[in-house]
């Protein structure tokens, strides 16, 4: 055998073999050896695997007992051994120590038998896996009830229980260059953009981190622009939403071990959509819509306007109201920036400490906050009832944004267009909406402009962007994304 | 795959290049055109002296895409050499380049002065002018897609806002301030064209747009979409401006149109007073403008020295900036636009019209 010498491969020598194994991961306490003798033969024989990872009863009922008690005579033959004891699925044969403990390490049983130069390694992964339960951070009235879990079989079996579609491909990689982790790509092959899958690829491959314990990870390594507020890849939990992304034309990326899936390309508004706008008529979905982009606006320049108005332009919001705001104020020793920032940074506070908290305190807490921002600071005159209401409004507006990562970049540029409406009044929200558009219209996910159907260059792709039209009428998919962009029903 | 790793040259649709058009077009005019053109013209028929300034424009950009057709792919910075040599070509550009640097200084000034009287009293020029400068460098450091793609989301808004606060300034609207209808006779009508028409000014950026549109066949179209709907913009806007204030009220304010809204309130509404709105989209236009403007000279610079565009939009900055202010109030900005206006008018109505039929003698270009 030409690998003889090398401590790397396995030698055929049952004895020189096991000590080989046992060398590179005997030490740990969870990974178990198990010697015996085949049937009624002298043959030795050892079995190896990691106690938690593998399934016991598979181990001993479907290995153990097969070879100790049904081989009835028959050479110890490896095709004998697999094609008439082991009564079990997966068997493969290995060469190499090192993909060998590879294998055990991740659940599968290694089979080593006198005489036989290669192992065997079995499939016996028992995976540890959730229940599968609703997805949490993005919870919908109507849709189904599936999220995904940490186990990336899982995922890649719920979407394709969403329907048979046998263009729907999955292309599995490793990332992480000391702990791998199996990533897979899964996009509809003659939907997606090959260019765009082939991007992705090279995108993933290039990453270079020891270990990626979450899809975060990959989101940041993969972006186009890491200096950009806005997120310029879309995470979701939900299996319905990644299923119809990826009938758009787009591709998603499954890391085993976390519930959050990646889809990319993205672009601003697909941010203020839900899944739920495709599951209501669409009047209502169309309504709903517009509100979220209303959020979206009031959530990024509500403060800033009222400070912009209040301590510059007086003359520009009606007398009446404009008198009844500064009786409000008066007595208020702050300027109005001062009295907004206060508001917003203790609302940031409640909202942080609140997601930390237990579930029974986090109500609570609420309620406390409530209290103190809404009574007792206005009472103790440090800040007056309007500037409340804006700032409730506000952090109001940007929870109502579906995705919660959009909604994070909103309510940070809500702080640099106050401190610019402090400055420069109305022409300073100007100034900074212009800024604000001027870096959209720059940036790119995924060779995507992020700001993609501006003005109808296409009415088709209005048909879904800011409006919903009925389902009957929304009949392509977005051209900027899908390259071949048919027709969404043929 | 998609733009990112090809470094193929910009291309914008046509729909774009219509809507750079639009928005290049529109700017300081909105507020001062009415007062300009009845101070010429002193009769109410202003709007019809705006739809010929309008149409003879459309002549004029039609010349200036016809003869950028001429060199597919180049801009008029690279073809203006090979039909009038080399030295005089290359004077022209330069005379070009100084036009638009200094028509973005106009603008940018100008939205100072309006800003800072109406805004942000007691704020100084300087401290107007600088964050605007900037953000308008950041803008064009991408090119001439993100400035395309930026218009197209200015675009509509402007439109939107516009026609709401135009609707809403019916209240005010008296009929009788527009009648007689040519009650003087033809005359007066013409002798505000030259006014009207340089309200227009913008068409010359057609010169370097033709070569970045992906159909640049259907340029003619562009042109005549990009300056009709500046042409209703300016209609509407003098109709409701004279037709509330009258052509006497007109002329004896600075920024009409801006007095207009003012001239109303509607009460129950969040916001009684829209001169807000008016603004805030009149600030976006000149932003275009600017951006724009300085873009096409900084463009200008870069192919006429064969170098790469990033230093000269650097250099470009301070020299805009400190044109801008060199006026020291409002009329002396006002004769600064004037100016910069003649220049034009020789520049672009009988320059193209020069070098086209030069072109065509000499068979240059694409026949």
């Amino acid at each position: 055998m030409k690998q003889n010498s090398d401590p790397e491969w396995f030698t055929g020598d049952f004895a020189i073999d096991l000590a080989l194994v046992r060398n590179e991961i005997g030490h740990n306490s969870d990974v178990h050896f198990r010697e015996f003798h085949i049937g009624g033969t002298d043959v030795c024989a050892a079995i190896i695997f990691v106690e938690g990872l593998t399934d016991r009863e598979l181990i001993d009922k479907h290995i153990i007992k097969s070879l100790m008690m049904s081989f009835t005579g028959g050479a110890v033959s490896r095709d004998f051994i697999t094609n008439r004891v082991l009564s079990i699925g997966e068997v493969a044969e290995e060469q190499a120590l090192k993909s060998l403990v590879a294998k055990v390490l991740t659940g599968s049983t290694a089979l080593l038998i006198d005489g036989l130069p290669n192992a065997l390694v079995l499939g016996t992964t028992k995976e540890k896996s959730r229940q599968i339960e609703e997805p949490v951070s993005e919870a919908t009235v109507r849709g189904p009830r599936l999220g995904f879990t940490e186990t990336l079989c899982d995922n890649t079996a719920l979407l394709r229980q969403h329907g048979e579609n046998a263009s729907l491909s999955f292309m599995k990689l490793q990332v992480g260059q000391r702990t791998k982790k199996e990533l897979v790509i899964a996009y509809i092959k003659d939907i997606a953009d090959p260019d765009l899958v082939e991007e992705v690829k090279k995108r993933i491959q290039n990453i270079k981190a020891d270990d990626v314990p979450e899809s975060g990870y990959v989101e940041q390594l993969i972006e186009d622009n890491y200096l950009s507020p806005f997120t310029q890849v879309q995470n979701t939990e939900r299996p319905d939403r990644v299923f119809s992304a990826l009938m758009d034309g787009r591709v998603a990326i499954l890391l085993d071990g976390t519930p959050f899936a990646l889809i990319v390309p993205v672009t601003f508004s697909m941010m203020l959509h839900s899944p739920e706008d495709y599951y209501e008529r669409w009047l209502p979905s169309y309504l709903f819509r517009l509100l979220r982009y209303l959020a979206a606006a009031i959530s990024l320049f509500g403060p800033s306007l009222y400070i912009s108005f209040v301590s510059f332009h007086q003359g520009l919001i009606p007398t009446k109201l404009a008198l009844s705001i500064m009786g409000t104020r008066d007595g208020v020793p702050f300027p109005a920036i001062i009295e907004a920032l206060i508001m917003e940074v203790t609302i940031e506070i409640l909202r942080e400490a609140g997601l930390r908290l237990p579930k029974q305190i986090g109500p609570t807490i609420g309620i406390v906050g409530g209290l103190v921002i809404g009574e007792a600071a206005v009472q103790a005159g440090i800040v007056s009832p309007i500037m409340v209401i804006v700032v409730a409004l506000t952090a109001i507006s940007s929870f109502a944004i579906p995705q919660y990562s959009a909604g994070i970049s909103l309510r940070l540029l809500r702080f640099p267009a106050m401190f610019s409406a402090a400055v420069f009044g109305l022409y300073g929200v100007v100034l900074f909406a212009l800024f604000l558009c001027s870096h959209l219209v720059k940036l790119k996910s995924f060779g995507v402009p992020y700001v993609s159907p501006i003005i109808p260059d296409r009415l088709t792709n209005w048909t879904d962007f800011m409006i919903r039209m009925p389902l009957k009428k929304i009949k392509r998919r977005m051209k900027p994304i899908s390259a071949n962009g048919s027709t969404r029903k043929k | 795959m998609l733009a990112m790793s090809g470094s193929s040259k910009d291309r914008i649709t046509n729909l774009q290049a219509a809507v750079i058009l639009v928005n290049y077009i529109l700017a300081a005019g909105i507020l001062t055109l009415p007062r300009t053109s009845v101070e010429k013209v002193k009769t109410p028929d202003v709007w019809i002296t705006v739809i010929i300034g309008g149409l003879i424009t459309m002549i004029a950009g039609v010349i200036i895409v016809k003869l950028s057709q001429r060199y597919p792919e180049k801009t008029f910075y690279q073809y203006s050499g090979e039909i009038v040599g080399k030295w005089i070509g290359g004077l022209l550009s330069i005379l070009i380049i100084a036009y638009f640097f200094t028509i973005s200084a106009y603008e940018v000034r100008t939205m100072a002065e309006v800003t800072g009287f109406f805004l942000l009293e007691g704020t100084p020029t300087w401290a107007i002018i600088m964050p605007f400068m900037w953000i308008g460098l950041y803008l064009i450091i991408g090119g001439i897609t993100p400035l395309a793609r930026l218009f197209e989301m200015i675009f509509p808004v402007t439109i939107i806002i516009f026609l709401l606060v135009a609707f809403l300034s019916l209240g005010i609207f008296e009929f009788n301030n527009l009648r007689p209808v040519l009650g003087l006779g033809v005359i007066p009508v013409l002798k505000g064209i030259k006014t009207t028409a340089l309200a227009f000014l913008g068409t010359e950026v057609m010169l370097l747009l033709v070569a970045f549109m992906k159909r640049p066949e259907k340029a003619v179209k562009v042109v005549l979409i990009g300056v009709t709907v500046p042409m209703v913009f300016y209609v509407i806007t003098v109709v409701m401006v004279i037709g509330a204030l009258s052509i006497d009220g007109v002329t004896t304010r600075t920024w009409p149109t801006l007095e207009l809204m003012r001239g109303f309130e509607i009460p129950g509404l969040i916001f009684e007073r829209f001169e807000s709105f008016l603004l805030v989209i009149w600030i976006m236009q000149i932003f275009t403008t600017f951006t724009i403007t300085y873009y096409a000279a900084a463009l200008g610079l870069s192919q006429l020295l064969k170098k790469d565009i990033q230093p000269f939009i650097y250099a470009l900055l301070p020299v805009i900036y400190v044109i801008a202010m060199i006026p020291k109030n409002i009329n002396d900005l006002f004769h600064m636009g004037d100016m910069v206006g003649n220049v034009a008018l020789l520049l672009f109505a009988v320059l193209p019209l020069i070098l086209l039929l030069i072109s065509r003698l000499k068979k240059g270009g694409k026949a």
